[in-house]
């Protein structure tokens, strides 16, 4: 028994496979998801979801966004996603680090708010590319 | 004999200027040559071929406009249709959860109408506009009411003339930098801030081929009526079969939900828009550059026709003189 996951974001398809179980961080935790899960409607928060096909783990770096199960297909829908294969360990290294910096010089709610969402994608990214390895 | 010749020559840059060239618009069946002559006074055998090769000149260039005009469209087109075909996946899950109720009874519609700023782009604009006066006119009565959003000039100029009172918001100029989600999302986030609504309804025109341009609706609704037509059952009926996490409550994450929903088909609305845009405008400089090559076709006849004529009445008046010299 497997899921049919597939990952949307507005610009493209990121994935469209068959898996045998996933993790997902919402915005009340982490869920695991086996084949015939009950229907679920979630929304995710900024954070990485993990996959294992195969007894192989993948890890995705998600940007917020919303999930919904149903008889065995996932789809899961969201700002941006990236594959930790993806990501540059060095490009990301530098986003952190320019984003903790920008937090660190926000001024007024906007910015400390914008800073902030940047400084957690960033993070995300870094986590996706730390667990695979 | 020369001075003869000359004369006719200058009488012929005399009259020139009293013949007004007729507008390009107007194609006629009937050939040029006869309704110039009757406008001259008489007397004057011919006209100078000087009008016909300056109308020529005009017709040609514009053809040379709109033939780049249309190639310019064709590669903005390109660019513009693979994003809108990576966009489609993503509002067929809303559907699919949430439905799409075009029926809907509400109180509050919202039209959001989208169209473009430039024109020249064939028919697609006034189609929307109608198609949104019509939903007006369905939505409103004793209780209903609904209002507008209007995204693009074209349609601005067209409905500011009789529903005034009833925009809410206008914005132009959305295709100034290249469409991305983060803007149409931006402006989501304003419309749904400043709008009261129960019930948003988008107009757009959907991008079937380059020929086939479909007006359609989409209807977005907001997470009470959502909640309303899910209890009534139906197609929503399936809705509360589903464990809703990640939450406080259920109804945070509907609305979360249909802000989303709203963000995501306005990106698709917009995306495709575009491409019908460029698309009708392509075909529209396609046959106006036909056409005007085909007007260029009989402006060649008509000119070569006045040149023959000069020639031979030039011919004849020096035969006819020559002939007065000797006899």
């Amino acid at each position: 028994m497997t899921l049919n996951l597939c990952i949307l974001t507005p610009n493209r398809i990121v994935l469209d496979s068959e898996v045998k179980e996933i993790i997902l961080s919402t915005n009340s935790g982490q869920i695991g998801v086996l084949p015939n899960h009950a229907p679920i409607a979630t929304a995710i928060d900024t954070g990485i979801l993990r996959i294992r096909l195969n007894d192989q783990w993948l890890t995705i770096a998600l940007m917020g966004g919303f999930a919904r199960m149903d008889n065995n297909e996932i789809t899961i829908l969201v700002n941006d996603a990236e594959k930790g294969s993806d990501i540059d360990p060095q490009e990301v290294q530098q986003a952190l680090e320019i984003a903790e910096a920008n937090l660190r010089k926000a001024e007024g709610k906007i910015q400390i708010i914008e800073a902030n969402l940047a400084l957690r994608q960033a993070r995300t990214r870094v986590e996706a590319i730390n667990a695979i390895s | 004999m020369a001075m003869a010749m000359a004369a006719l020559r200058r009488e012929g840059r005399r009259f020139a200027p009293m013949i007004s060239p007729r507008p390009i618009t107007a194609l006629r069946s009937s050939p040029l040559a006869p309704s110039l002559e009757d406008e001259c006074p008489i007397g004057v055998r011919y006209i100078s071929t000087q009008v016909v090769r300056n109308r020529m000149k005009s017709v040609k260039n514009i053809q040379k406009i709109t033939k780049a005009m249309k190639m310019v469209a064709a590669s903005k087109l390109r660019a513009i249709q693979t994003k809108a075909e990576n966009s489609r996946g993503l509002w067929q899950p809303f559907t699919a959860l949430l439905g799409d109720l075009p029926s809907a009874n509400v109180k509050k519609n919202v039209v959001v109408t989208i169209s473009s700023d430039k024109g020249l782009c064939g028919g697609i604009n006034s189609t929307s506009v109608k198609i949104s006066k019509g939903l007006h006119k369905l939505n409103s009565g004793p209780e209903k009411e609904t209002k507008y959003v209007i995204l693009g000039e074209k349609a601005k100029a067209q409905l500011v003339r009789d529903s005034k009172k009833d925009i809410e918001l206008i914005i132009t100029e959305l295709q100034k930098n290249p469409l991305n989600y983060t803007q149409v999302s931006v402006l989501a986030d304003e419309i749904l801030k400043n709008v009261e609504y129960d019930a948003l309804r988008i107009v757009f025109n959907k991008f079937h081929s380059v020929v086939s341009f479909v007006p359609t609706v989409s209807t977005v609704l907001s997470p009470e009526i959502v909640e309303r037509e899910a209890e009534s059952g139906g197609k929503l009926g399936d809705l509360d079969s589903y464990e809703v996490e990640g939450g406080e409550t259920k109804g945070e994450i509907l609305q979360n939900l249909a802000e989303f929903q709203f963000s995501c088909v306005m990106f698709n609305a917009v995306l495709e828009n575009a491409c019908s845009e460029q698309g009708a405008r392509m075909s529209a400089m396609d046959s106006s550059s036909r056409n005007a090559g085909d007007m260029l076709d009989r402006l060649t006849l008509t000119y070569n026709r006045t040149r023959q004529a000069s020639i031979t009445t030039e011919l004849i008046e020096i035969i006819s003189g020559a002939s007065a010299l000797e006899g």
